[in-house]
């Protein structure tokens, strides 16, 4: 079956889709493909990109005969090895694209964070075709505008919705905890796959070598000179959503064999005194690359993201456990370490932030905030205070995914690094 | 050998020559949106008026990027070197220019320390003032009369709805002075702020176009409740800076 097959099969709007998708070869050609001094295990990321609505879709589509189940979700609090341990699968959404934006609009407000208006144009578009393939999307009540969204969301696919509380107290454990195991209830339920001891077991150690390796490809980024471009990893970020995370574990690691090599040679994708960012902020879904292809194309390199497309996707691991209660205990743990500005106090990020800056030797922070994201936005204001105050260069954009505002936030990221080179 | 600093601007382009540290010569025309073309003209009449001389060159301002030669350097860094020999005790600058404002603060060597610039939006910048007051065509008698006269209160800062809240003033009966004085304070409210975001200074040196606005600066003053020093030619301190740097 050819991928046109497979799209009409799934019931997408071929005409649009075309549409959608003709920039993306040029663009992924420019940023990834043709750069230069790129380790070659990247090859099999740049497989995956060049056909990134073929391959893994069909694989999906075939799991999916065989009576899997694909839930999708575009959020780190999801609790992934519950769904995996039934032999189903969690793959992110297409959420990164100003395409969609305009369609999303006929049902949203246009003052809205432009990831929740993008996916909702993806699936009144019908131009995903992750989307067109999952049986159900999994939301959480994170932010107003998605916790908003998912009603409307419902009416054109099912929408299970998360409860995830606000605060970090012991009654919001309590409430994750009941709100997790009601979830491992629902996924049994809707895959008619039970959920065992063995199962989880294995799917928190699938999940968790995910996120080790990632971390070690996070912790490479250390190096002077790093052995990788940002734009690379941010690459890889995004595809730990969508991928098979066996498969994917196994080739991050392969990748990071070889930067351990490029770093023992001395090897890295730019000088040695090259500016190195961290980035904070909202996140990045596939394809917005802007800002790491900005920054890098001005002679930085990105050496972390404090973000949902980065650090606070792998950083914490789900304890194991003995039994099975136990299991689902820890993986209901685990999210709630993750600092997302949607909870208060968040003070928990900022120390975050601190500490990556001096683990990644990072010469200067920049925080991106999607447009109309007002968690982010506001908590913005403690991050650059504390920036201020440890003598941190620090940079706040305000941007969205279309790529009218590249010359503006140039400008803005030319000028931080003018700081630091002064 | 001179030093010449170009700034394409959004609106105007301009040329400073350098004699050392002495101005040669310093040219404001209009960037018609090529600022490119607009820039290698200016320097194309400088070199035949210069012939023989030789000059090292800085080219700033958001046409930087597509222009043939010169060395880049940032707007923001070049504003802060501008304005330092002016007033090199002064931490923050204002600087309202076409398409954008920005607030920076310069160390006692005149480096950038820190900058902030307006979002993804055209209020509180000069393009937003030029439209609503081109919208208003005033007379000369209006525009002085605007200088004393008691604003109305203008709350929006989109430009569009800012012009429609303009017009619907108007048809209620405000006076065109009073419309164009409530038109600066609500920008000036607005910079303010802005400025308060990043600090609370005890002065401030205010450049780019929009410091030419004389009640601009009197209700940023007000607003403020601070000094406000402004340069000899706040237009081309940029161009001045990329000179000095050049």
């Amino acid at each position: 079956m050819d991928n046109r097959e497979l799209w009409e099969l799934l019931g997408m709007d071929l005409e649009k889709h075309d549409e959608f998708l003709a920039p993306i070869p040029a663009l992924a050609t420019e940023l990834f493909f043709n750069r230069p001094n790129r380790p070659a295990a990247m090859s099999y990321f740049d497989m995956v990109l060049a056909d990134v609505h073929g391959i893994r879709v069909k694989e999906l589509y075939e799991k999916k005969q065989k009576g899997a189940k694909i839930f999708a979700s575009f959020c780190v609090y999801v609790p992934e090895e519950i769904i995996v341990a039934t032999g189903s699968v969690n793959i992110g959404l297409c959420a990164g694209a100003q395409f969609p934006i305009s369609t999303g609009e006929r049902v949203l407000p246009r003052n809205l964070c432009p990831l929740i208006k993008s996916t909702m144009g993806f699936k009144l578009d019908r131009i995903c075709p992750y989307f067109q393939v999952a049986d159900w999307v999994i939301g959480e009540t994170t932010c107003d505008g998605k916790k908003k969204a998912w009603e409307v969301l419902n009416q054109y696919i099912p929408t299970y919705v998360l409860e995830l509380p606000h605060k970090k107290e012991a009654r919001d454990y309590r409430l994750w905890e009941e709100v997790v195991l009601e979830f491992a209830d629902f996924v049994e339920k809707e895959t008619g796959v039970e959920i065992t001891e063995e199962n989880l077991q294995k799917s928190i150690e699938v999940i968790n070598n995910k996120r080790k390796a990632l971390k070690r490809l996070a912790d490479l980024r250390k190096n002077k000179p790093s052995p990788i471009h940002g734009l690379d990893v941010l690459l890889i970020n995004q595809l730990a959503f969508f991928d098979d995370p066996e498969r994917f574990t196994g080739q991050v690691n392969q990748l990071c064999d070889e930067l351990d090599e490029r770093v023992n040679k001395k090897i890295g994708v730019a000088p040695a005194d090259a500016p190195r960012i961290l980035l904070t902020g909202t996140p990045q879904p596939l394809p917005a690359w802007k800002i790491h292809a900005l920054i890098e194309k001005a002679g930085a390199v990105v050496v972390g993201e404090e973000t949902c497309t980065g650090e606070r996707y792998f950083r914490n691991l789900t304890e194991p456990a003995e039994n099975k209660e136990d299991m689902l205990k820890n993986i209901a743990k685990r999210p709630l370490q993750i600092n997302c500005a949607c909870f208060t106090p968040n003070s928990g990020r900022i120390e975050d932030i601190v500490k990556m800056t001096e683990n990644l030797q990072a010469d200067a922070v920049i925080e991106t905030n999607l447009q109309f994201c007002n968690p982010y936005a506001i908590e913005s204001f403690s991050v650059s205070k504390e920036m201020e105050k440890r003598e941190i260069p620090y940079l706040r954009l305000e941007t969205d995914f279309s790529d009218e505002d590249q010359g503006q936030l140039l400008t803005r990221v030319e000028a931080l690094l003018e700081i630091i080179r002064s | 050998m001179m030093k010449i600093g170009l700034d394409l601007g959004s609106v105007n382009t301009k040329l400073v020559a350098l004699d050392g540290i002495k101005i040669r010569e310093q040219k404001v025309v209009s960037s018609r949106y090529d600022s490119v073309s607009a820039g290698q003209e200016l320097l194309k009449e400088w070199a035949k008026t210069n012939q023989d001389i030789s000059y090292d060159l800085v080219v700033t301002g958001y046409g930087r990027v597509s222009f043939p030669e010169g060395k880049l350097i940032t707007e923001i860094t070049c504003q802060a070197k501008g304005c330092h020999g002016y007033f090199p005790t002064h931490e923050y600058i204002l600087d309202v220019g076409g398409q954008d404002a920005k607030v920076i603060k310069k160390n006692p060597a005149g480096k950038v320390i820190n900058f902030i610039m307006n979002d993804k939006c055209a209020a509180g910048t000069g393009r937003f003032l030029d439209f609503i007051l081109k919208g208003l065509s005033l007379t000369e008698e209006e525009l002085f009369e605007a200088a004393v006269a008691k604003p109305v209160n203008v709350n929006s800062m989109c430009t569009v709805f800012a012009e429609s809240e303009v017009i619907t003033l108007l048809a209620k009966g405000a006076k065109k002075s009073e419309v164009v004085a409530g038109v600066f304070q609500s920008t000036a409210i607005r910079l303010a702020r802005f400025v308060e975001s990043m600090a609370q200074p005890e002065t401030l040196i205010f450049a780019g176009g929009g410091a030419h606005y004389n009640l601009l600066v009197k209700y940023l003053e007000q607003e403020l409740k601070i000094p406000i020093v402004i340069p000899p030619d706040p237009e081309i301190t940029v161009a001045l800076g990329a000179a000095l740097l050049a």
